[in-house]
Parts: structure tokens; C-alpha cells; sequence
């Protein structure tokens, strides 16, 4: 009978242990690279209608690493992510459309210049602001960590502007278009792309670009000296061949429904669907993967931490508030940035997204659990452990036939709740470029930029997901009674 | 002169404090085999954190108490063991809401491999008889009335075939008619020569089955003797003050 009381924690933690064992598996050294990139920066990087990742950046990489016998795993996430996962060696280069400057020369090895650039400032459509002097006390949007932030940034304190920051390139034009934003700074190449594709900015200095410069791939510096050295080798072999040539005029000259899908499918929320329906059916696979696992796990974890939480030994008590207390404490991003980009540099090994997602989920969610479960516990009557220990039953006995039930039976509320609140948080691990629901739904706005369409589609998958959860909670409860 | 009887319970210099406050005072009793040792006293005088002392819901700060001759003032002793043998009746009955009447019973002697289901509800169901509460077995603990409850817990006790029964204030929860079915259930148990000690504010009913009756107060045992003694022939001036005090209500 202790077996079966044990059994669940055993199970528990094993899987813990697993999920670490998935990390170290990951590291075995292949002829494989991991590069990052910027989900949503076109022409350079970004999803086509097919939802494959292509851009000038991705046929150049795709050429080099034919060209040079290696291949590669492809990270695409947030811009910011993606950069920080190469500085801490979790991934071994970033193409996304990045900016070669002095201060990134600091952290970084950069190739050659692979396309010219300089920073747009960029208003509204029509908008009556004509120089920068007039965005005094107004709000710039900026994407954080892109040199075109640095560069808007730079120009704050002469300008007397006030910044917003933005993961991506798609959000960050929209809050422009709606008007929350008076202005952006943005690579020109990116923008103009973007406007030819139809969105309602305009260009404030076409003729004289910020900071002009170059694009450059970038690996960790003092790392992968070879992957610079093919990387500029078949840059200029393409040069002189002619095939960098198709590649740019492929994506600035050829008819842009070739990408981003016919106006048919992009303009009516049935289209988005139909044409879409298999991202979203990946993104709402992965979703439900991240919730049904995280659930199982946290709620295992929590009921750790709970039981811990009304233990006889001090230490046992004093850890569990303690792991509640930090875990609680921490923001869910944060949480999953630190397992995903962070550890990987201290411990040395690389943790797959999806398990670090998991990892934060059972970490975060666990804690908010085991806060519940130990107050469930605790609310149940002093006496019935007296009473229960006063027959001769074993502390373990006494809890398992006696407390836990009753403490259960408090506690399923706040069971359903957490269910509902995990499902919702996996979105946030988009930021670690985990492909559920949420990424699904960047991806998808970054190409056809029909943002409230695809929104309420995602929008309407959780609502759908959230009440058949809350259903299955509901008929959990009926079987407990 | 028939032989020596067992000591059940020996306690000596027994001292415990939460704090700054010092409940049990150097107390020293020894309690035989089927003797019922009835304790009495204002509320806060010690007698019901004596009374956990014995089975060890409290521990003392010093001193020593043993129970059936095993020293449960000591850490080291498998008070599992001991409690098995010692049953205990609360104040509020704590009757397991997540079981019906007979599981109640029933759970601890499974549990810890006294007996088979079979043979564990065929016992339940005698102990309910006796405690005149058949028609129960299968009804939640909460449809129950006090002092339904509190026979179901002295059965739930007795279950586990103690030697010692411990009462801790069982009828002051009670509404005064439910007062009356609880003592006489435990006057009863008494009678079959169970050794009891019992914690109560039932005077009538130490008068009538006490064979000792114990005056606990600031922490100490002011007086101890027959019923006809403390009742009687007070010579404490703390029992003759409280004495007046509870006759006349």
C-alpha cells in the first residue's frame, strides 16, 4: 500500500529526470548546426503561404550549407531570442536580416556584408508629421534589441519622443497603423517590402537612411571560425554567379502572392482557415501537447510541493515555501527565457524548446498548485489527523485514506481553474518560438497582415479548447463525488 | 490479598510548556489495569493536554510517561504501536467525513492488517448494536446527530480492541438530551472493566463510575482520591472553590 502512495511521486519525478536526459541527448555532435532567426522579418526571413520559412536570409543559408556539405536546425523565434540564444552558445549562428555594428562586433563574429541597409523612420500613411522634431511627447515603436531600435533610441533625448518596445516586426507596424504609435524605425529594406505589400506606412526618409550599413551572419565570437569563412566563400561565389542575384530579385521582383498567398484566401476569415488549416492544426496540436502534459506534470508537481507543505519536518515545509515563494514569483517569460536561453550556458548542454517550455510550465504552474493543494490540506480539520494517527495509522496512512481525500475534494475548484489558467500561459511560450496556437498566429499576420481575422480565429480555437477542458473538468469532479 | 494489579499508565514529574506557558507542573499518576480515573477542573487547568501526553498527540518537555510499558516520552518509540492499543474519543468527535458509519470503524483495523473486510465489518456492525446504532452503517457521518457521532467514535475506538480508552471531554459538545446516551454507553464500557481515563465536566457521572477521581488545576493535581473523597470531603481549598462553583449551576 506505501507503494501506491509513493508510486505517483516516483512517476513524478523520473519524468524530470527525462526531461533533462532529452537535453543531453540533444548535444550528441553532428554535422549539424542550430541557427536562429527572426520568425517574422520578410523579405528576409518569414513564413510563406505553404508555411515554410523562406526569405533572401534562408535561400542564402540554404545555398551556403549545400555549397558546403553541412546542414542545419533552424530556430526561428523572436529577433531578440534568436540573437541571445547565439551570444550563449545555444545556437551556432543567426541570420535574420541583422545589422552589422561596433557594438555587436563586441559579442559576435560577423561575415561579410550580405545586403545594404540603413534605418527608415517610418509614420502612418498620410500622416501631417513631417520631421522627427515633431514627435516630441509622442510614442515611437520600437522592436527591442534590432540596431534600428538602437538607432531610434539614439536620436530620443535630441527629439524628446516617448518608446514602446515590441518582440515583432508585424506588431510593432500594426500599433503604427492603429494610430497607438505616431512613428517606427525599421530597417529600409524590410519596410519598403512591407509597404509594397501593401501596409499603411510611409517612409520619412527614403533618400537619406540612418546609420547605413550592411546585414551581416553572425556566430558567437572566437566560435565557428568555418561557418564564417563558408558563409563569406559562397557569398562571393554567388555574387559573381548571378544566383545572389535571383535570390534578391526573387523576393523584391516577383509577384508577392507567390508568398503571402492569393487575395482570396487572405481577405475572408474562411480562406485564412482553408489555407492555413494545417499550421493551425499543428499549432492547436502542439497547444493541447503543452497543456495536457503540463497539466498532468504541474498537478504531480504541486501535489509534491503541497504535501511537503504540511510535512511534520521543518526543512520539508521551509523548501516547499521557498520553491512556491520563487516560482510563483517569477513571470512565466522569464522563467521560460532563463531554462531556454539562460541554463544552456551554465550547465553546458542545450535544452530542446519544447522541453524547456514544459519545464517552465511545470515549474510555474506547479507552484501556484502546490500553494492550493497545501492550503487545501491545511483547511481540512486538525482533528481528523488526530483522530486518524489516535487508531494507530501511520502518518502516510492518515494522509493518503483520511486528509488527502477531504483535502481533494477542497481543492477541485482550483484544480479546474489552473487547467484553464495552464492552457492559456502555453501561449506565452511563444517567445521561445515553440509553434503552438499563438506563434501559428504570428506567423501567419507577419505574411498576410490580416491581424483581427487571424486573431479571432485563435482567439475562437482557445475559447473552443477552454470549454471542452471545462467540461472534461466538470465531469472529473461528477466521478471524485 | 489477590496479587499486585498492573500499572497501565505510569507518569512521573511530567513538565510542558508553550512558551511562556507552563501547562503540566512536575505531574506524577499511575493508573491500574480496569480502573476508570475520571479528571476534573476549570478549563485551561492542564487535564486535556494531560490526557493527549498519553498517547502522544502532545510531547512533553520533560519526564516520563509510559503506557503499557512503553516509554512514548520517548522520540524513539514506535508510537504507532502503542496507539493501536490506546483508544481516543475527542471533544469533536472527528469522525472521517470522507467515510460512511461502518467505514469509519472499519478503516483503521484494515488498514493496519488486524482483519479482513469481512471480518472488520462483521465486528463494526456488533460495536454499532452495542452503541445502539444499527440502522446507520450506511449513512454519512454528517447526517448523523452529536451524539450519534460521538457513539460511532467510541465504536470507531473500540474497533481496535484497546486496552486504555481515553475521553477527552466527550459530551461537551453535546446538546444536554444527547448527554445522557454517551455516558451510558461509557458506563457500559466501564462496567465490562475497561481502564478509562476520562476528561469531564460531568460531575454526576464521576460520582457514579469514577474509582478515582483526579483535581487538576494551574498545571498541578490538587487533590486525588474516591468520589466520596473529593466530592465529599474536599480538604483543597482550589477543589472546595471550584466544587461550589460547578454544583451550584
Amino acid at each position: 500500500m506505501v507503494n501506491q502512495r509513493v508510486k505517483p511521486i516516483l512517476v513524478a519525478f523520473t519524468l524530470f529526470l527525462g526531461l533533462f536526459a532529452f537535453g543531453t541527448k540533444a548535444s550528441a555532435a553532428e554535422p549539424n548546426y542550430v541557427i536562429s532567426t527572426d520568425a517574422t522579418y520578410a523579405p528576409f526571413d518569414f513564413q510563406d503561404k505553404n508555411n515554410e520559412y523562406v526569405g533572401i536570409d534562408q535561400d542564402i543559408l540554404k545555398e551556403v550549407a549545400k555549397r558546403n556539405h553541412f546542414t542545419y536546425t533552424l530556430k526561428p523565434m523572436s529577433f531578440n531570442a534568436a540573437a541571445q540564444m547565439v551570444a550563449n552558445g545555444q545556437a551556432d549562428g543567426i541570420i535574420a536580416g541583422m545589422a552589422i555594428t561596433d557594438e555587436r562586433k563586441q559579442v559576435y563574429d560577423v561575415s561579410d556584408s550580405y545586403y545594404k541597409t540603413g534605418v527608415a523612420w517610418i509614420t502612418k500613411k498620410g500622416s501631417k508629421i513631417k520631421s522627427l522634431s515633431e514627435l516630441k511627447g509622442k510614442t515611437v515603436a520600437l522592436k527591442s534589441g534590432t540596431a534600428a531600435s538602437n538607432y531610434g533610441l539614439s536620436l530620443q533625448k535630441k527629439y524628446g519622443f516617448k518608446v514602446k518596445y515590441f518582440n515583432d516586426t508585424d506588431t510593432m507596424y500594426n500599433d503604427v497603423v492603429n494610430g497607438n504609435s505616431a512613428a517606427t524605425f525599421e530597417d529600409m529594406p524590410v519596410i519598403q517590402y512591407a509597404i509594397k505589400n501593401g501596409l499603411d506606412l510611409e517612409v520619412k526618409n527614403p533618400n537619406n537612411p540612418g546609420n547605413a550599413g550592411g546585414y551581416g551572419f553572425f556566430v558567437k565570437k572566437g566560435q565557428n571560425p568555418q561557418l564564417i569563412a563558408d558563409f563569406n566563400k559562397t557569398l562571393k561565389e554567388m555574387k559573381a554567379d548571378g544566383s545572389y542575384q535571383k535570390i534578391v530579385d526573387k523576393y523584391l521582383k516577383s509577384d508577392q502572392k507567390n508568398f503571402t498567398g492569393s487575395s482570396a484566401d487572405n481577405n475572408s476569415t474562411w480562406g485564412i482557415l482553408r489555407s492555413n488549416k494545417k499550421a493551425f492544426f499543428d499549432g492547436l496540436v502542439q497547444t493541447i501537447e503543452l497543456t495536457v502534459a503540463g497539466i498532468i506534470l504541474a498537478s504531480l508537481w504541486g501535489m509534491v510541493l503541497g504535501l511537503m507543505g504540511v510535512a511534520k519536518s521543518k526543512f520539508l515545509r521551509g523548501l516547499s515555501t521557498t520553491i512556491i515563494y520563487a516560482f510563483r514569483g517569477l513571470p512565466l517569460m522569464v522563467l521560460a527565457f532563463f531554462i531556454y536561453i539562460g541554463l544552456p550556458g551554465v550547465i553546458g548542454t542545450k535544452i530542446p524548446a519544447f522541453t524547456a517550455g514544459l519545464l517552465t510550465l511545470i515549474l510555474n504552474e506547479g507552484a501556484y498548485t502546490g500553494a492550493f493543494v497545501r492550503g487545501g490540506f491545511e483547511a481540512v480539520d486538525r482533528g481528523q489527523m488526530e483522530a486518524a494517527r489516535s487508531l494507530g495509522l501511520p502518518y502516510g496512512k492518515a494522509m493518503s485514506k483520511v486528509v488527502v481525500p477531504q483535502g481533494l475534494k477542497i481543492m477541485v475548484p482550483s484544480f479546474v481553474n489552473q487547467f484553464i489558467i495552464t492552457l492559456k500561459d502555453t501561449s506565452i511560450l511563444s517567445a521561445i518560438g515553440i509553434l503552438e496556437l499563438t506563434q501559428t498566429g504570428t506567423l501567419i499576420v507577419a505574411r498576410n497582415s490580416q491581424g483581427f481575422r487571424v486573431w479571432a480565429i485563435i482567439g475562437l480555437i482557445y475559447m473552443i479548447v477552454i470549454t471542452l477542458l471545462t467540461w472534461f473538468s466538470n465531469w472529473l469532479k461528477k466521478r471524485l463525488d | 490479598m489477590s496479587e499486585e494489579k498492573q500499572v497501565k499508565v505510569h507518569v512521573d514529574k511530567v513538565n510542558k510548556s508553550y512558551g511562556d506557558n507552563h501547562v503540566l507542573r512536575d505531574i506524577s499518576l499511575d493508573v491500574m489495569a480496569n480502573e476508570v480515573v475520571v479528571m476534573i477542573g476549570p478549563s485551561g487547568s492542564g487535564k486535556s493536554t494531560f490526557l493527549r501526553m498519553l498517547n502522544q498527540l502532545e510531547m512533553p518537555n520533560s519526564g516520563l510517561v509510559e503506557v503499557d510499558g512503553y516509554d512514548i516520552s520517548d522520540p524513539k518509540t514506535d508510537i504507532n504501536k502503542v496507539r493501536e492499543n490506546i483508544g481516543m474519543v475527542f471533544q469533536n468527535f472527528n469522525l472521517f467525513n470522507n467515510y460512511t458509519v461502518l467505514q469509519n470503524i472499519t478503516l483503521a483495523p484494515v488498514q493496519l492488517g488486524k482483519m479482513t473486510k469481512e471480518e472488520a465489518d462483521k465486528r463494526g456492525k456488533e460495536l454499532l448494536a452495542t452503541v445502539g446504532l444499527s440502522d446507520k452503517a450506511d449513512k454519512s457521518v454528517n447526517s448523523l446527530s452529536g451524539g450519534q457521532k460521538q457513539r460511532v467514535a467510541i465504536a470507531r475506538a473500540l474497533a481496535m480492541d484497546p486496552d486504555i480508552m481515553l475521553f477527552d471531554e466527550p459530551t461537551s459538545a453535546l446538546d444536554p438530551e444527547m448527554v445522557g446516551d454517551v455516558l451510558d454507553v461509557m458506563k457500559d464500557l466501564a462496567k465490562s472493566g475497561m481502564t478509562m481515563i476520562i476528561v469531564t465536566h460531568e460531575m454526576g457521572f464521576a460520582k457514579q463510575v469514577a474509582d478515582r477521581v483526579v483535581f487538576f488545576e494551574s498545571g498541578k493535581i490538587q487533590e486525588s482520591g474516591t468520589p466520596e473523597e473529593v466530592f465529599n470531603a474536599p480538604k483543597n481549598e482550589r477543589l472546595q472553590t471550584f466544587l461550589s462553583k460547578v454544583m451550584q449551576a
